[in-house]
């Protein structure tokens, strides 16, 4: 069917797109949204002065909210004219000297010239902190958006994070500072001063895990096409994002377009309906539990249907897109042992040096061990081995360094000591269960091989 | 107080260094350049070099340039305004020397008019710590203190130092500039003797030795190198000149100011000593012993035993700062503001959580009331009740651990166990992740759950370790890192017992 490959190659297109730079669109926590863009809307209209933490685990959408409360205030002019966005980003800024200067650019101080700001590190925060004081509730909010809060408060004497907070403590310009962190307990880390200036309105994002239903509707909603009316809305939506204008956040540039897509309304329902069927069958559900039960974050969820999409073929009619079997086959990728994988692709003898590791863990309980001790040990079973015999040592110190570089086994101590090599202690860092597993499941491994795992005695 | 204006600006012999390394470093560069631009100015040329290094050593070398280019601007360029600068460089010139004054953008509409607030709105706006009230209540004895001991000096035309402590939130900044916004008063009515204000805060600094810059900016409004700065403002403050009017310099956060030689802390307390200074240093810091802790003894003897401890508030007095904020609304009960007082006085007495409580209340309430008034009853009183109170005052103090480890995932709940499991097998805090991913075997084979491998246990491992419900290792360390349980086992205990139960 011709007609519907292209219809399919269009919705693997869509889906993949919406999965990845939909940045925009929050699910949920409708308090919490209520929460911040009061806050944000405050700051604009009134000229308040505000702080706030978000805070959440990762992958719980904390800035997907915040992109989504900014999407939402693009639709109020007020806001649009009468804000400033500075976005900061720990990882970024790593000191305040570098977050000084962005801020300097994206307020689009005096002493910026096209993203250059000139004048010592001193000379800018005193210009910054002049600025800031010579505003006042006519003069356009700031609203501060500092990414990775937790890393802000790694610098030293915390100087940014005290001078925006006493800013938005004193009859200055009105700004509003928000900071989004994964730490649960990242007030500790802020200084008593610092405590005392912030304003303590804490926003908590955590996933939903007590409902499991909840999960599989969004694994629905997620692989479904919308119609064309929501279609439209989310279009609209995205377009007040071109009154975004701000140097730093980028994710409205290459955000996600729904009106770019158009589907057939025959086509979009046999899809949907062949996705509401999907999530019936039983085989799903349970992947689906599997899944939730490690991680019940939308993040993670999401990587996984975009795996799933990926598969998409447009040889295939509707009906053999994304089924059953697909997702069972993933979900048993995402609970494989890579370790496993690992030992099953070394070579019969660094298995067994492995092997004789494990013996020596076994009988001496997870003593450390260097060469010569697994040397001899291997060297006693193929003396009577048939495969083993006549393999020199150079050949098993290369396959134990070889061991020792793929970091199965680590050295004692990190630094490298004037020990020779065939001496220098060592760990293992597998469970007994993975070298069981490895064993069992080892390609044309002897059978002398697997008969001394089971037991060290030769 | 244009003293120190007319000072030489330079050393002749600093000057010449500077122009033989500018003439070396940039001689392919410069030449050129000032030949083209020969009839504009030649002064972004002597910028780019400047600019280009932001380095503290340079800061000599960069006033040092300002002479022979001030003048050889002068010279070709006399009548040209410098209304308008065109290059970053000349802008920045501009900036140092204090003729841009630092703005921000102006909004296009003004924000919400007095009318047409409501009374909570208006609460709101009253609670805000920024608004700082004419006279601080429950502050009387300190003001006293401070006044009289800041017209005493002023009177008597000499020096002194006082040191004024207290936990923060306590209102020592805002009692001090309130004593010299009362002590400027009586100089406007000719009461007093005029006196200059300076005022410099350590964590407004970047380092220590920029308090020179902030001081000499403040009496003159031009950017100088912290070097020159401390050479002016030493000349100003030990000769003698006639009609020199006593200055009060107020230093906040004066324990980030002490580093480890100290001299910035000790030229501070040690101009007032000088009779030509007429210096009044008012110095203010959160610990009452720092001195002794962390000064060295000069020092400390120069701070002297003028000092001053304010105390955390009462819950009385928090009801009384809350209550004069409010003056003549009816937006909140009564016993409202008691619950917020006696709950932070029992934390920290800080006036500033009593405040953003009682604000974060008003919202709560407001949007109360704007849920009743959709529903249509006609019970739409704007009043901040109990409820309200206890509402914000769950979502400031309160922590949210239970809530996270409710929130995990069930492979998450089961590696906590198994965590709490193996605490309480070894009776060390400190677990190694090979015990716990033992006991996660044991947990999952009990609860019939699939064990994860240890691949996926450390993913799980790191991800409780990003939200800090575990204190772990770098994971390169796989099966060895040793794991601390961040949150107390009984919490563990009740977020899933409960949850389970419901």
């Amino acid at each position: 069917m011709p007609d519907d490959s292209e219809e399919i190659l269009k919705t693997r297109k869509f889906l993949k797109e919406r999965l990845q730079t939909d940045y925009s669109t929050f699910r949920g926590h409708e308090n919490e949204r209520d929460n911040i863009r009061q806050l944000l809307q405050r700051t604009a209209e009134m000229g308040e002065s505000n702080s706030m933490l978000l805070i959440g685990p990762r992958g719980s959408g904390k800035t997907t909210l915040v992109n989504a409360v900014l999407t939402d205030l693009m639709k109020n002019k007020d806001f649009i004219q009468n804000t400033l966005i500075v976005h900061l980003n720990g990882n970024l800024h790593t000191d305040d000297r570098l977050a000084l200067k962005s801020v300097t650019v994206q307020m689009q101080l005096e002493n910026a010239t096209d993203g250059k700001v000139f004048g010592s590190f001193s000379e800018n925060l005193a210009f910054l902190l002049a600025c800031l004081k010579a505003g006042n509730k006519r003069s356009k909010s700031v609203v501060f958006i500092l990414d990775e809060f937790d890393l802000f408060c790694a610098h030293h004497n915390q100087t940014l994070l005290y001078n925006l907070f006493d800013v938005s403590q004193s009859a200055q310009a009105p700004i509003c500072v928000l900071g989004v962190t994964c730490r649960l307990d990242v007030i500790e880390l802020l200084e008593k001063r610092v405590k005392s200036r912030f304003s303590h309105r804490q926003v908590f994002i955590f996933p939903n895990a007590e409902d499991f239903d909840e999960y599989v509707k969004l694994f629905a909603e997620l692989l479904t096409i919308p119609s064309e009316k929501q279609l439209k809305e989310l279009a609209d939506r995205v377009g007040t994002l071109k009154h975004l204008q701000s140097s730093e956040l980028t994710f409205h540039r290459s955000h996600f377009q729904p009106s770019k897509y158009k589907f057939s309304k025959k086509y979009m329902e046999a899809w949907n309906k062949h996705i509401a069927e999907l999530i019936k069958t039983p085989s799903v559900v349970k992947s689906l539990q599997a899944l939730f039960d490690f991680d019940v974050s939308q993040a993670f969820l999401k990587i996984f249907i975009f795996r799933l999409v990926c598969q998409m073929q447009t040889s295939l009619s509707i009906a053999e897109q994304i089924t059953a079997e697909q997702i069972t086959q993933l979900t048993a990728i995402y609970e494989m042992d890579e370790k496993v994988e690992l030992l099953c692709g070394l070579s019969v003898l660094e298995l067994c040096l492995i092997i004789a590791i494990k013996h020596h863990s076994e009988i001496y309980d997870r003593d450390p061990f260097n060469f010569e001790i697994i040397f001899s040990r291997f060297h006693k079973f193929a003396k009577v081995s048939s495969t083993m015999q006549g393999i020199e040592r150079p050949v098993a110190l290369k396959a134990f360094e070889h061991l020792r570089n793929m970091e199965i086994i680590l050295p004692l101590t990190a630094t490298t000591c004037k020990v020779q090599k065939e001496f220098e202690m060592h760990k293992m860092v597998l469970t007994y269960g993975q070298i069981n597993q490895a064993v069992q499941r080892y390609q044309a491994l002897p059978t002398e091989v697997q008969q001394w795992s089971q037991s060290s005695l030769i | 107080t244009r003293l120190a204006e007319g000072t030489p600006r330079r050393s002749i012999q600093l000057s010449s260094i500077v122009e033989q390394r500018v003439f070396n470093d940039d001689d392919i560069i410069n030449t050129p350049k000032r030949s083209k631009a020969r009839k504009s100015i030649a002064l972004p040329v002597v910028d780019n070099v400047k600019t280009t290094e932001d380095d503290e050593e340079y800061t000599p070398k960069k006033t040092t340039q300002k002479t022979p280019s001030k003048g050889r601007r002068s010279t070709t360029k006399a009548t040209e305004a410098p209304a308008t600068p065109k290059t970053p460089s000349q802008k920045l010139k501009m900036i140092r020397s204090g003729e841009i004054k630092p703005t921000l953008e102006k909004r296009d509409s003004l924000a919400g008019s007095e009318k047409g607030k409501t009374d909570l709105q208006i609460a709101r706006e009253r609670l805000h710590v920024s608004v700082v009230p004419k006279s601080l209540p429950c502050r009387e004895k300190e003001f006293d203190n401070i006044y009289t001991f800041l017209e005493g000096k002023i009177q008597d035309q000499c020096g002194g130092c006082m040191y004024v402590s207290g936990v923060p939130g306590t209102g020592k900044t805002a009692t001090v500039t309130g004593v010299i916004r009362m002590l400027q008063q009586r100089v406007a009515e000719d009461d007093l003797p005029p006196f200059d204000f300076l005022e410099i805060n350590g964590m407004r600094l970047t380092e220590p030795r920029q308090a020179y810059v902030h001081i000499y900016r403040q009496l003159t409004g031009k950017t100088v190198s912290w070097e020159h700065a401390h050479a002016l403002l030493e000349k100003r403050f030990t000769t003698p000149a006639p009609r020199r009017v006593t200055t009060v310099l107020l230093v906040d956060e004066l324990d980030i100011l002490c580093n480890r030689r100290q001299d910035v802390v000790y030229n501070l307390l040690d101009w007032p000593t000088k009779s030509a200074a007429r210096l009044v240093v008012v110095t203010i810091a959160n610990t009452m012993d720092l001195p002794e802790r962390l000064l060295m003894g000069k020092v400390t003897s120069r701070l002297g035993l003028t000092r001053l401890t304010f105390q955390p508030y009462t819950h009385k007095q928090l009801q009384e700062i809350v209550t004069g904020r409010l003056q003549g609304s009816e937006a909140f009960k009564g016993d409202a503001v008691q619950l917020v007082a006696r709950k932070v006085a029992a934390v920290s007495g800080d006036a500033r959580r009593a405040l953003d409580i009682c604000r974060r209340a008003t919202e709560i309430a407001d949007a109360a009331a704007s849920k009743a008034a959709e529903k249509g009853s006609k019970d739409t009183q704007q009043c901040v009740n109990m409820l309200h109170v206890q509402q914000a005052l769950n979502e400031m103090i309160s922590s949210a651990k239970v809530q996270a480890i409710k929130n995990c995932s069930r492979l998450e709940q089961i590696f906590l166990q198994a965590v709490v499991a193996e605490v309480t097998r070894t009776g060390v805090e400190e677990t190694s992740f090979m015990g716990v991913y033992t006991q996660i075997e044991t947990i999952a084979a009990f609860m019939g759950a699939a064990t994860p491998t240890p691949g996926r246990a450390l993913r799980i491992c790191a991800k409780l370790g990003s939200e800090r419900l575990l204190i772990c290792e770098h994971s390169r360390n796989d099966v060895f890192q040793k794991i601390l349980l961040n949150v107390s086992m009984d919490d563990i205990h009740y977020a899933l017992k409960v949850n389970n139960t419901n």
